[in-house]
């Protein structure tokens, strides 16, 4: 199908394009690389009356390396993650999550505040950052705010994002350097969505440790009890599969059948194994 | 000589290559005519509905058509000649009631596609929503519903195919195997969807439809037949088509739609459907149903086969052949390449609120396939041995051709268990079940798994006839004509789509008059240019129309010969083509110089010999029942028994399709085929929910095989010419997407062996997913746990 | 309409178009450059691909206002590069393509691979070309294809050192 009739305007500024979404008279979305609203468009399940164009405004490609964090800007694409021409707060687990995402025609213009606004359940970039416990940064018309991204992402394609709010950047805490990570994506077609992610970020030195679960029908899941568990170091693999299971069944907030618990059950495993040989 | 490089068996570099490789391919959709609207649709979005009304809004009156509004446009229909066959009425624009969700109800025409749609957004159906039939084998009978209401069923046809005593049979069996197999819904998914566009040529009063289509002449015919047009006055040009594999050798109602608006609108109209729209109404493939069972020995010497099979075919059926051929097909190659003596085949082709069945890379073969291969499998399972040796023991030898089958296949040459012993070999057997014994370090299961096939091709007229088939591609035609310059141009019936028959039929032509291909053009694809012919679909061409090409040649070659005879003051006995010219004992003349006589000098010709030099042949098979080609087909899997994900580590074809024309280009069609039974296999898919939705409406849905997850293919030949075709060909285009399923299948369930066991845990259904794997150890652990 | 400036194979061009409209129909229908092909139009296919400011990019999902500034390139263009070439004669040299619908986007992506110095081992270029369907060929012959001209460009490049 061919896309709706809409209309554009690529603001200049940051606070401008803040101004054009509080003011605007008809639907108005923001677009950056388009690779998620542009097909929804073309499928008509997308009709916005009119698109602000951000993807270029330098404020939103601004990446700085803090001595604790690395904020990324939320138009940095994909493809600058994976090639690592952006700094890299998580010890190479981003670059490699990023090389998953898609195809390379897809990174090159997708961004990482695309994804984490439009929330796709099955989408790599809020699980991740979910694991590493970053904060999303918000820009609106009554100024800055920052949410952890376990909080800013609440449901299938709902956030807390406001209507006239703009994604700003991701604030990644830098992970020690002896850090852990696990990442398993399990889908059958390379770049598909995923059936089942799972992250395990482990961090002793900062005291951090988290296992979330992703593409599993609703927000990223972090499993607390398998995070503590994980956290005390190498466990028996019935003992930890039964608290796996124990936290997916605890999320209330959605439903698996068998074959998706088991699925998101050998994907967590499997990433903590990953950390904890 | 020259012949090696050019002629039959040269691995010619392909002439189609140079415009693609630069982006100056012509497809449908590339083609610009001045004054072109665009045009999309209004679809039903139900599976099953009265149509109540229709309201336009008065500002696209005009802009918008239905039904009534082109009362040009016959319904479409099929006259098979299979007796008891039903065939519904097919208006192209639906007016009372919409049997499949996506069924056209009225076009609309705008500037551009995208407003198009927004026209089509505007006009208001109101529907009186029916229950759908969705489930072929439970409601063939029409208990619950008719979907043609005049049927009393919802059967298009029923027949039996039967041979031998089968209950002689059952009742002689040491060892009884029962299973159900089930192939789901898919589609052909060429990457080119369906495109027409149509418009009025006043100055010779003509109405120009440009279609992605594979069959030019006959979508001619259709034209004339449904708008009530002489064909004189319908030209049809199937420019590019960017893949076919059988969905696009079938008339679609908007085919006829398009033609019919140029006519009332007099400019040109265009339709390029987007892959929403080929999912959802381009024709559907595969949808088998089998119940089998298979009657053998302690050996696994099976002694006969007794089955049930359903064809769900959808709504309607497509022109010409409808609905028919599928499950027949199945039906009589289900005993395989086999010396099954008993056999019987019940076979339903059943009409349920889906889009219509079509042909597909294999049609009904895929699936008989899958169900054969499986059961053999499941007969050596059952007595202990090896498939392999089993597989082998119970074909067809050489020895014993030509044989017919009990399935009615008149197999005609070929060493059927040295095809099986060629493939093990290719993917290293003991090497695999070595691994195998060895153990994965993750965990997953090694399996390997095998099928084989005879593949009918270039079958001529009598078949058809007995298929009952409305119309009979039984031959192919080629004019061939030498240009006053020498230059020769080859104009040819079929429509080649990716099979290189740019290159292969100029190969003919060149061995027949030793003319560099180079200098040789081959025009397919316009009915203005080209004779009658059925077009490339059913492994054909390179048999029919290297057929009709060698023999046009030949004609031309005698011309040349007796004109060449002359100007070298010879006796046309003493001379023959070669080099470029024609080669006599003292010198040469070449054909250029020939050519030259022939049209601008005709003082230069012989007595009794007219000027030009152009010939039309027509070629049909010296045997009506066909050329088989052959293959066994093999896989090698790593299953993961936790999550049910499957990689294929290895895939091997050995094949025999006796003289290779050109072998590169064998090459590429069993290797491409063999990649589609792989989607098949293990990734596509159609599934409809109860109210007869389709649930696969995007790519996202509806996964095709890429390069990630595929290893390369490896390809050995065997080489039995045909006794019954030009130069011992035999057609093989389809042969590599039918043995995939069954060869994946087969390893799965090798892998899958100890699991469960000793039952082991089988996936009888394609496509072979995680979950169907998971499910199948799940039942085959619960069945060993009983017991 | 939304006025735009932008270079489309070196050629500098200035258009009116209706901010729906995408690259892929842009050059397509307005520039007539059809080279670039429409398999899906949500992503998947590949067929689209063309770069947009040197890296490859879906034609089909990015709109022709949102490349107002940029540069694109379609399978048109390319003249002179020698990896597109060699390409082109190994696609041809190793029966590489059968329809030629996905062969523009194919050899586009194939060339990015070989540049990013991400097509030295079959595992890499099958993964490269994850993104780009072929319905006709089973990818064998484009794999090989590839991986000779990556070698060849390689080699090139070593002797220009």
């Amino acid at each position: 199908m061919k896309a709706p009739a809409v209309d554009y305007i690529r603001p200049r500024s940051l606070t401008e394009a803040v101004d054009l979404l509080a003011h605007a008279s008809v639907e108005a979305r923001v677009i950056a690389g388009g690779q998620s609203l542009v097909a929804m468009m073309n499928l008509r399940v997308a009709s916005p009356g009119l698109l602000i164009d951000i993807a270029r405004l330098p404020e939103l490609l601004t990446v700085t390396n803090y001595s604790d964090a690395v904020t990324l800007g939320a138009c940095v694409t994909h493809a600058a993650i994976e090639d690592g021409r952006v700094a890299d707060p998580s010890h190479g687990l981003m670059p490699r999550v990023a090389s998953t995402l898609a195809y390379r025609a897809i990174r090159t213009r997708g961004t990482i505040g695309g994804s984490l606004a439009l929330s796709d359940p099955a989408a790599e970039w809020p699980a991740v950052l979910a694991a590493l416990d970053a904060e999303v940064v918000l820009y609106g018309s009554s100024g800055r705010r920052s949410l952890k991204c376990t909080e800013f992402t609440t449901g299938i394609f709902q956030t807390r994002l406001a209507q006239n709010e703009i994604i700003e950047s991701a604030r990644v805490p830098k992970l020690s350097a002896d850090a852990g990570c696990g990442y398993v994506k399990l889908c059958r077609k390379s770049g598909e969505f995923a059936s089942a992610l799972a992250v395990v970020v482990t961090d002793p030195r900062r005291g951090y440790c988290r296992v979330v679960s992703g593409a599993a029908n609703g927000a990223p899941l972090v499993l607390a009890d398998t995070s503590r568990l994980v956290a005390e170091g190498p466990c028996d693999p019935g003992a930890l599969r039964g608290t796996i299971s124990g936290d997916l069944d605890r999320a209330s907030d959605r439903h698996f059948d068998d074959f998706e618990r088991n699925l998101h059950t050998v994907a967590a495993m499997r990433a903590v194994k990953q950390v904890l040989v | 000589m020259p012949n090696d490089q050019y002629g039959i068996g040269a691995s010619l570099l392909r002439k189609e290559d140079a415009r693609h490789l630069h982006g100056r391919g012509q497809f449908v959709a590339d083609i610009k005519l001045p004054g072109t609207m665009d045009v999309g649709f209004v679809r039903s979005p139900h599976a099953h509905a009265r149509i109540r009304s229709i309201s336009v809004p008065p500002e696209a009156r005009g802009r918008v058509f239905t039904g009534s509004d082109l009362p040009r446009i016959k319904p479409i229909r099929i006259t098979s000649q299979s007796s008891g066959a039903k065939a519904p009425a097919w208006p192209p624009l639906a007016t009372d009631k919409a049997r499949y969700v996506g069924e056209a109800i009225a076009v609309c025409v705008a500037p551009s596609r995208g407003e198009a749609e927004d026209l089509a957004n505007s006009v208001a159906v109101e529907f009186e929503v029916l229950d759908a039939v969705v489930d072929a084998p439970r409601d063939m009978r029409g208990s619950r519903h008719l979907i043609h209401e005049q049927w009393g069923d919802n059967l298009y046809i029923e027949r039996v195919v039967e041979g031998g005593d089968i209950e002689a049979a059952a009742r002689a069996a040491e060892v009884t195997v029962t299973r159900q197999f089930r192939m789901q819904r898919q589609s052909g998914a060429p990457l080119e969807g369906r495109a027409v566009l149509a418009c009025r040529d006043h100055r010779l009063d003509e109405v120009v439809v440009y279609s992605s289509t594979q069959t030019p002449h006959t979508l001619r015919v259709a034209l004339g037949e449904f708008l009530d047009i002489e064909a004189r006055r319908i030209r049809v040009v199937a420019p590019d088509v960017g893949g076919g594999f059988g969905p696009k050798a079938r008339l679609y109602p908007e085919e006829i739609i398009l033609a019919a608006l140029a006519l009332e609108l007099d400019h040109p109209v265009r339709w390029v459907e987007d892959r929403g729209e080929h999912l959802l109404t381009a024709a559907h493939t595969r949808d088998h149903h089998y119940k089998v069972t298979a009657y053998a020995d302690r050996q696994g010497r099976i002694l006969g086969v007794d089955s049930e099979i359903v064809v769900d075919a959808g709504a309607y059926g497509l022109w010409p052949q409808g609905p028919y051929q599928e499950a027949a097909m199945a039906a009589r190659n289900l005993p395989g390449p086999y010396t099954i003596a008993n056999y019987r085949a019940r076979h339903y082709t059943v009409a349920t609120n889906k889009a219509p069945l079509g042909p597909y890379r294999g049609v009904g073969r895929p699936g008989a396939c899958f169900a054969i291969e499986r059961i053999v499998d499941e007969v050596a399972w059952a007595v202990g041995r090896d498939p392999v040796v089993v597989r082998a023991e119970n074909m067809v030898r050489s020895e014993e051709m030509p044989f017919t089958t009990v399935g009615g296949m008149r197999l005609d040459n070929g060493d059927y268990p040295q095809s099986v012993r060629l493939c093990a070999e290719l993917l290293d057997l003991p090497g695999v079940r070595a691994r195998q014994q060895k153990g994965e370090p993750d965990g997953r299961l090694i399996g390997v798994g095998f099928a084989a096939f005879a593949e009918q091709t270039a079958h001529g007229a009598a078949e058809f006839v007995a298929r009952g088939a409305a119309i009979i591609p039984g031959f192919e035609s080629c004019t061939a004509r030498i240009l006053p310059d020498g230059s020769v141009v080859l104009m040819v019936g079929i429509q080649s789509h990716g099979q290189g028959l740019e290159t292969t039929l100029s190969q003919i032509t060149a061995h027949e008059l030793g003319i560099d291909p180079a200098r040789i053009s081959v025009r397919h694809g316009d009915t203005e240019s080209t004779a009658f012919g059925f077009g490339t679909f059913a492994s054909r061409s390179m048999v029919m129309s290297g057929g009709a090409v060698a023999r046009a040649s030949r004609l031309l070659r005698d011309k040349l010969c007796r004109i060449g005879a002359h100007l070298l003051q010879c006796d046309p006995a003493q001379v023959r083509c070669g080099e470029g010219a024609v080669l006599g004992p003292q010198g040469s003349v070449s054909i250029a110089e020939i050519a030259r006589v022939a049209h601008l000098r005709m003082d230069g010709l012989p007595p009794g010999v007219d000027p030009l030099l152009d010939a039309t042949a027509t070629y049909e098979p010296a045997i009506g029942t066909g050329v088989f080609s052959y293959a066994t087909h093999g896989a090698v899997v790593a299953v993961d028994p936790e999550t049910g994900f499957i990689q294929l580590l290895d895939f091997a074809v050995a094949e025999d399709c006796g003289t290779m024309v050109n072998p590169m280009i064998v090459e590429g069609q069993i290797r491409g085929g063999v990649v589609q039974g792989i989607g098949t296999a293990l990734y596509e898919e159609i599934p409809y929910d109860e109210s007869g939705q389709p649930l696969a409406g995007t790519l996202a849905d509806y996964l095709m095989p890429g390069a990630a997850e595929l290893p390369a293919i490896k390809i050995g030949h065997l080489h039995t010419p045909a006794a019954a075709t030009e130069y011992g060909m035999k057609g093989m285009g389809e042969g590599g997407a039918v043995a995939p399923p069954a060869a994946i299948a087969n390893a799965v369930r090798d892998a899958l062996a100890a699991l469960g066991a000793p039952v082991g845990a089988e996936v009888n259904e394609t496509p072979i997913t995680p979950r169907r794997v998971l499910a199948a150890i799940r039942t085959a652990r619960e069945t060993a746990a009983k017991a | 309409m939304t006025g735009i400036h932008l270079h489309i194979n070196g050629a500098a061009i200035v258009d009116d178009v209706p901010p729906r409209l995408s690259l892929a129909d842009f050059v397509r229908e307005r520039r007539n450059l059809t080279g670039t092909h429409l398999g899906c139009e949500h992503g998947v296919c590949g067929a689209c691909t063309v770069l947009v400011d040197g890296e490859p990019g879906r034609s089909c999902l990015v709109l022709a206002v949102a490349c107002d500034g940029r540069s694109v390139e379609t399978i048109e263009g390319f003249a002179g590069d020698p990896v597109l070439a060699a390409l082109r004669r190994t696609f041809h040299q190793h029966h590489a393509l059968q329809c030629g619908y996905c062969t523009p986007a194919m050899l586009i992506t194939a060339r990015d691979l070989i540049l990013r110095k991400r097509a030295g081992s079959e595992r890499e270029i099958r993964d490269g070309l994850a993104g780009n369907i072929c319905r006709c060929t089973g990818y064998t012959n484009i794999v090989t294809a590839i991986a000779e001209a990556a070698q060849e460009i390689g080699k090139e490049a070593a002797n220009a050192q």
